[in-house]
């Protein structure tokens, strides 16, 4: 395939410098070359259960994994390229790709048959249930 | 999966209000023989947070997210507005530009202009 040498994509500069301005308030996991761990991730604690949310947008669906051990949590998915596009056809390659592994201590004891996971909008929220011994307990204080 | 086309004049949304997360999103931009196509991640859009906007020569993308009622107990991303200026040449069809958005991704085809497009010329022989 033959591509145009020209560039008509002139980024402006003005946003270029509030771009690096804006990555200098996020955490090492946002910068790239990524030398932190991929997929970025947080978690809420509830009595309930732990709530592990994970960017990962445009992950392949048919790609994603997680499974719940003791108390860690695992996630696996792959970010595909577009297929067919050769390297000199890119100019710019800001996206991090490829296959990620990420595995989570959550400090409690998981029940891996209680988990359940959805993916919205580029990002994978799984819902992570204590072991019946680690749900937390509401102990009442007598008289 | 929404389909934006940008073939409207901007709008008031084209230039909001700067919220204090906003977070210029990581693109990729690759070159076919008929058109450019740009790949942005924008975690947490919905469609119906989705602006895809040109005004004059530039291209404007902007995304709105949800943030969460109270913060996470342990946290390494936070979600905020998306927003990128990108300035489009002239030999470029702005007038066909079509979006879409999946799963956080934004993919945005801007076709290059018909004179522009390689044209492969038969060669007759005698």
């Amino acid at each position: 395939m033959e591509t145009r040498s020209t560039l008509p994509w002139h980024e402006m500069r003005r946003l270029q410098r509030e771009m690096e301005h804006l990555f200098a308030d996020f955490t090492p996991t946002w910068r790239w070359p990524l030398t932190g761990e991929y997929p970025p991730i947080n978690l809420t604690r509830a009595d309930t259960g732990i709530t592990l949310e994970a960017l990962c947008p445009g992950a392949d669906r048919a790609s994603l994994e997680i499974s719940a051990l003791g108390e860690s949590v695992t996630i696996r998915g792959e970010r595909h390229a577009d297929p067919g596009v050769a390297e000199e056809q890119y100019h710019r390659r800001e996206r991090p790709l490829g296959a990620f592994t990420r595995t989570v201590n959550v400090g409690d004891r998981l029940d891996p048959e209680r988990t359940q996971a959805t993916f919205t909008n580029g990002i994978l929220r799984v819902q992570l249930a204590r072991a019946p011994e680690a749900t937390p307990k509401k102990i009442s204080i007598q008289n | 999966m929404a389909t934006l086309m940008t073939t409207t004049a901007p709008t008031s949304t084209a230039r909001p209000e700067r919220a204090a997360r906003t977070i210029s999103p990581r693109v990729d931009i690759y070159e076919t023989d008929k058109a450019f196509v740009l790949l942005a991640d924008m975690p947490g859009v919905g469609a119906g947070g989705l602006d895809v906007v040109t005004e004059g020569d530039e291209l404007i993308i902007h995304g709105r997210v949800e943030r969460p009622a109270s913060p996470p107990d342990y946290q390494e991303f936070e979600l905020g507005d998306y927003h990128r200026a990108f300035a489009l040449t002239e030999d470029l069809d702005t007038n066909g530009i079509s979006a879409t958005l999946r799963d956080g991704v934004l993919r945005v085809e801007i076709p290059k202009s018909p004179g522009v497009q390689p044209k492969k010329i038969p060669v007759r022989t005698e």
